[in-house]
């Protein structure tokens, strides 16, 4: 039903698509893989108008289109669900899908028509949503299926999902994949993208595998595919899914956390009593559904969030009621879950975004002022070292690849050789070479003793990281094991809320 | 004080809100549509005073207040255009270009004044046209029912945007641009089309709340408006963007002005107290504007020029 | 973001020329006077209202022509419209460094700005009402109005034609010459008929037409039949008189034509007998340091009936007598 032939699509200092083929039938999952800037999502604004192509064609069911703006995508029946939702907060389910749409009523709306098409929709395709719901009540998982309810309003055949599964719980996740199931089984065509090599595998009907812009790889038998095989082609290298790491020699307790209670941001206690000592030399991993007290917790730690109780003492200071720059000088090192948002500034360059925190560090001066030489060195080697795809050190964060900015905020936290590591989702949209890589320096990070919190939805992440894993459920801690203990069944189970039922 | 609760005095009051609250109320409904769809306008105040001035001009030469009224709507309408240009084509920081459009029309309606006119010179007014029924009501008919058309037109115009807003499609693309053009655009409404329309009648309801303050009054004068359309925009604000809000500010607004008036000239008010309850209007309004407006948030995109990125 | 500040610079370039085209319109008016021959004098005025508001801006304007009219030989220019005190500051220093010969600051709030200003001017002579102090600059001459004397006059015939005894005055802040003038016209009121109730209300504004218009809405309300009231806002009020057929006395310039049924008579300034004075000072070599007021006795100040109006003979006769007292000095205006 769509075909794509030999696109091309540069951006100043980047080929960001070269030459790519890429088709879609009827009733498939479709999947494209590859690195962080690979060019998937470009490729995917290609086909829904957001971007022109530079060359190639663009044929839907055998005829070449001209697709200019999304509306042209729309009237081809294309929808597209972006990896920032295109919804308004402030209307309602039914408004948003009645957006853009001639009403049968006109000029005045015909809600009522629409909601009752909504619930007819998400019924057939597994979507429960209320269609008088206000979107900023929504739950992100709500949110992405308002956004699928949308394209099948609007009679998509086929539906492009960039990295749906980044910001869904691992049950929300299962019910798209529901969702997604019952679409092609209605004859509809699906491109999904996803690092998430276990769902990947499970869900696609065919994969194409995407490097620097170019296709490296086509697999038709996704049965006989293997996440190292998938992870080996879109690397062009072997690829080790866990880190390599020693058994843990851990130290004295550099992290102590005692009785915490931290309030969210919607007034209510989201960190209730926490308990937890994390030593030098040791991984300590968080695993729980996003939005169990995970974040305010990791603020707490990091000075970014006073606690309404308890204490926080870093090496035996007490940092609970210290202000950020106290903390940041105690060596407490934060790397945020919204990196888009908190970590970096779009419109800075790569090399201000990388000096950001440590631009008062003597290395970079030398008499008072910038010493430009050690500021590039240091940068270059940050890049590099990080597989930062950028096309020069003075490019504007903004237009880098969303992996590659987390990559950028990743590399900035480390190189500062903190005490205390707090790493939120730190591979989140990253792919897995990076992965690897930062999943090695922050092995290697323990290893120079520093005290490191993981704080992971992904189990896979988890069980290869740390130590000892806590898990969390509802602002409380449930249970503590051994990393040498612990089974992915039992986890789950936990982090739904389930009770422990080991010891 | 019991002089204030006589009934003349009490009619008077709240007719007088009434008059002081219809040019605020022409303009801030229509600022509210252009908030609504994220464009900021601070020229209300210019647009006002060259729609007050050609307003007037009109009603002096030809005698037809009517004809004054439309001539406050082609000039609102042209301004309107000129704002639109700026904001929404050439994507200007909205706040300054506001002020040059304020600037632009408080000097141009000067010289046009001084060139034209000179001297002030009265005009006619509108004509008062009790409403059949209701005007005879005892009390109640006198201070609600024996105004202008354009009172009644104003109000009226607090309803239909209401509906407008909320219940058309229009209105739905209005809500859409104004809290997120990316998503609004992305489904193919045009944004720039959108916030044209929305300040076009912005322009219009300042043109119109410009003329009909003048021809009301009966006379021009440099500035005549004295930042009433400043005032405008913070009672969009005050109401939240919504009509009934907007409303409520505009009459609590003249309200607290005709009654202030009231209390001095009965002396209630001391002479030595006089200049301090000048300010009572705006403290008031602004007070309940903390109390009120504090709880519901801006449009997301307010002020924000949207371009397409390619 | 180019794009921004280009449009910005033409923006402002309209506004400013919009504003500049403006302040040439009140200059065209009445400036532009080449004597021809000798030197020329050269006045600036800097005053807050239109030119021609009918009132406070007009009457110095009017008086200021006047006097070129009758010596020749003299330059005019005005800016007005600054009821922003820091734009009046910029063109008062402005005029200074021009070289202008006398600059009049035609305000009371623009006397911390003079005092600032003179020092620095020291050829220039400064000129600033309504006010009684000249900061012991010795080039600041100050002028007055006595006011209050004309509002005396006219408190007296509006209370003997008010018939509901109650009698309405409108006034923007309670300072200076709007203060005397109120003042004056109330006691002139209570001298006549100690019965009548004057009701005075101070809107709080020098330039909010429609606020002094609800304000004699107000009044009527109150039983008023005669209104007066001072500063350029009063214009929105004279036409609510108008309509509901009260009685109107005006101040500082003359107010007739805003309503010939109604207005029965005005007081008007005449400056040029001061200027006349600060003129001759200036050129015996005198720059300031003194203060002049106009009033009844001077012939600054006329009280100027409304030809059309029908005023009884017994109110007009009182008028004069009034006139004569407060002249010969037996009668006090307060
Ligand atoms: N608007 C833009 N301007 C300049 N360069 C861009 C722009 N958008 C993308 N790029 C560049 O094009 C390349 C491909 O980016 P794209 O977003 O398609 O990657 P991706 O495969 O979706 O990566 P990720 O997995 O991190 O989302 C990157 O190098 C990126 O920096
Ligand atoms: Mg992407």
């Amino acid at each position: 039903m769509l075909e794509l032939r030999g696109i091309v699509k540069r951006f100043p200092g980047v080929l960001a698509n070269d030459r790519v083929d890429f088709s879609v039938r009827p009733g498939e999952v479709h999947t494209l893989l590859g690195e962080n800037g690979a060019g998937k999502s470009t490729l995917m604004k290609i086909v829904y108008g957001l971007y022109r192509p530079d060359d190639g064609d663009v044929l839907v069911d055998g005829r070449p289109v001209e697709i200019h703006r999304p509306t042209d995508a729309i009237a081809l029946g294309i929808g597209m669900v972006h990896q920032h939702f295109m919804l308004v907060d402030t209307l309602t389910v039914a408004e948003n899908v009645a957006m853009g749409m001639r009403s049968s009523r006109r000029p005045l709306t015909d809600l009522d028509v629409v909601a009752d098409r909504i619930e007819e929709l998400g019924e057939r395709f597994g979507l429960p949503v209320d269609p008088h719901a206000v979107v900023w009540q929504l739950s992100v998982g709500q949110r992405q299926r308002v956004e699928i309810l949308k394209a099948l309003y609007r009679e998509a055949r086929l539906l492009i999902l960039d990295e749906p599964t980044a910001v869904l719980t691992p049950q929300e996740a299962d019910q798209l994949f529901d969702t997604l199931r019952a679409m092609t089984a209605d004859g509809r065509g699906i491109i999904f993208i996803s690092h998430k090599l276990r769902e990947v595998l499970a869900l696609s009907d065919r994969i194409t595998v995407l490097r620097h812009g170019r296709v490296v790889g086509e697999v038709d038998d996704v049965g006989a595919a293997t996440r190292e095989s998938l992870a080996e082609m879109m690397v062009g290298r072997q690829v080790k899914l866990a880190p390599d790491k020693d058994q843990a020699r851990p130290g004295e307790p550099r992290l102590r956390i005692r009785g915490l209670r931290v309030q969210g941001d919607r007034g209510v206690e989201a960190v209730c009593g926490v308990d937890l000592d994390v030593c030098s030399g040791e991984i300590l991993g968080i695993a729980g559904v996003s939005g169990n007290g995970q974040r305010e917790l990791a603020e707490a730690v990091a000075g970014l969030r006073r606690p309404s109780g308890g204490t926080v003492t870093v090496d035996g200071v007490e940092l609970s009621t210290a202000s950020p720059a106290d903390t940041h000088a105690a060596g407490v090192r934060y790397i945020s879950e919204s990196r888009m948002r908190e970590g970096a500034i779009g419109a800075f360059t790569v090399a201000e975004n990388l000096l950001l925190v440590d631009h008062g560090d003597r290395r970079f001066h030398r008499r008072g002022l910038f010493d430009d030489r050690a500021i590039e060195e240091h940068c270059r080697h940050l890049v590099d070292q990080y597989q930062v795809k950028t096309p020069a050190l003075d490019t504007p964060v903004e237009s880098l690849s969303g992996g590659n900015i987390q990559k950028l905020i990743v590399a900035r936290e480390l190189s500062a050789r903190p005490n205390v590591l707090v790493a939120s989702q730190p591979t989140r949209g990253v792919d897995i070479g990076a992965a690897e890589y930062i999943h090695a320096q922050l092995v290697a990070e323990r290893d120079r003793g520093t005290a490191v919190v993981v704080i992971s939805e992904d189990l896979d992440e988890v069980l290869a990281l740390a130590d000892r894993i806590a898990v969390i459920y509802e602002g409380r801690i449930v249970d503590i094991v051994e990393r040498t203990d612990a089974n992915r069944e039992t986890l789950g189970l936990m982090m739904a809320g389930g009770h422990p039922t080991s010891r | 004080m019991s002089q204030f609760f006589s009934q003349a005095i009490l009619i008077a009051a709240v007719a007088g809100g009434i008059r002081l609250a219809v040019p605020l109320l022409l303009a801030a409904l229509g600022e509210t549509y252009g908030q609504r769809s994220g464009v900021l306008n601070l020229g209300v105040d210019g647009v006002m005073l060259l729609g007050a001035f050609g307003g007037y001009f009109t009603v002096l030469e030809l005698g037809n207040v009517w004809l004054g009224l439309v001539v406050g709507v082609g000039i609102g309408a042209i301004l309107g255009l000129a704002t639109a240009f700026i904001s929404v084509t050439l994507g200007a920081e909205q706040g300054i270009s506001g002020i040059g459009v304020y600037l632009f029309g408080l000097g141009m309606s000067d010289l046009l004044f001084q060139k034209l006119v000179g001297t002030p010179l009265p005009i006619e007014s509108f004509p008062k046209v009790p409403l059949p029924g209701l005007s005879s009501i005892p009390v109640v008919g006198e201070m609600l029912f024996q105004h202008s058309l354009v009172v009644y037109a104003a109000f009226l115009l607090v309803p239909i945007s209401t509906f407008v807003i909320n219940r058309t499609t229009f209105g739905m693309n209005i809500r859409a641009v104004g809290e997120n053009p990316e998503a609004a655009d992305s489904v193919g409404i045009s944004v720039a089309r959108v916030r044209y329309a929305t300040v076009l009648i912005g322009g219009i309801l300042a043109g119109v709340a410009g003329a009909a303050l003048a021809i009301d009054l009966g006379i021009f004068q440099q500035n005549l408006t004295n930042a009433q359309g400043f005032i405008a925009v913070a009672l969009v604000y005050f109401g939240a963007w919504r009509p009934l809000g907007v409303m409520g500010g505009a009459l609590l607004y003249g309200m607290v002005n005709s009654i202030v008036l009231q209390l001095k000239t009965l002396g209630i008010i001391p002479r030595s107290w006089s200049d301090i309850a000048a300010m009572a209007p705006a403290v008031i309004t602004i007070l309940a504007l903390v109390l009120v407006a504090r709880r519901f948030r801006q449009p997301a995109a307010l002020a924000k020029p949207f371009v397409r990125e390619t | 973001m180019r794009k921004h500040t280009r449009t910005m610079r033409w923006l402002v370039l309209g506004a400013v020329l919009a504003i500049a085209a403006a302040a040439c319109g009140g200059s065209d008016d009445s400036g532009g006077g080449d004597g021809g021959g000798g030197e020329t004098f050269r006045i600036a005025i800097v005053a807050p209202s239109a030119s021609n508001d009918l009132a406070f801006t007009q009457s110095i304007v009017d008086a200021v022509n006047r006097v070129k009219d009758e010596r020749g030989n003299i330059e005019v220019a005005v800016t007005d419209g600054t009821f922003v005190v820091e734009d009046a500051a910029a063109a008062i220093r402005d005029y200074a460094s021009q070289g202008y010969d006398l600059v009049i600051a035609h305000g009371s709030q623009y006397g911390g700005s003079l005092q600032e200003i003179a020092p620095e001017f020291p050829d220039t002579t400064f000129a600033w009402g309504t006010a009684a102090d000249t900061f012991g600059l010795d080039n600041v001459y100050a002028y007055e109005a006595a006011s209050n004397e004309g509002g005396y006059v006219m408190g007296v015939m509006g209370a003997m034609l008010s018939k509901s005894k109650v009698i309405g005055i409108i006034g923007p802040i309670e300072v200076g010459d709007a203060k005397l003038y109120v003042d004056g016209y109330a006691a002139g009121v209570e001298a006549e008929d100690p019965g009548a109730t004057v009701n005075i209300n101070y809107t709080g504004s020098f330039s909010d037409v429609g606020l002094a218009s609800e304000a004699a809405q107000a009044q009527i309300a109150a039983g008023a039949d005669v209104l007066t009231g001072t500063a350029q806002m009063v214009v929105g009020a004279v036409g609510v008189a108008k309509d509901k057929g009260v009685l109107w006395f005006g101040t500082q310039s003359n107010q007739t034509s805003l309503a010939p049924e109604i207005v029965v008579a005005s007081q008007v300034y005449h400056w040029e007998v001061i200027l006349d004075q600060i003129l001759d000072q200036i050129a015996a070599g005198k720059k300031g340091g003194e203060t002049f007021k106009i009033d009844l006795a001077n012939d600054g100040i006329v009280i100027e009936y409304n030809d059309g109006f029908d005023l009884p003979a017994d109110v007009k006769q009182k008028a004069e007598e009034t006139i004569a007292g407060i002249v010969d000095g037996s009668i006090d205006a307060g």
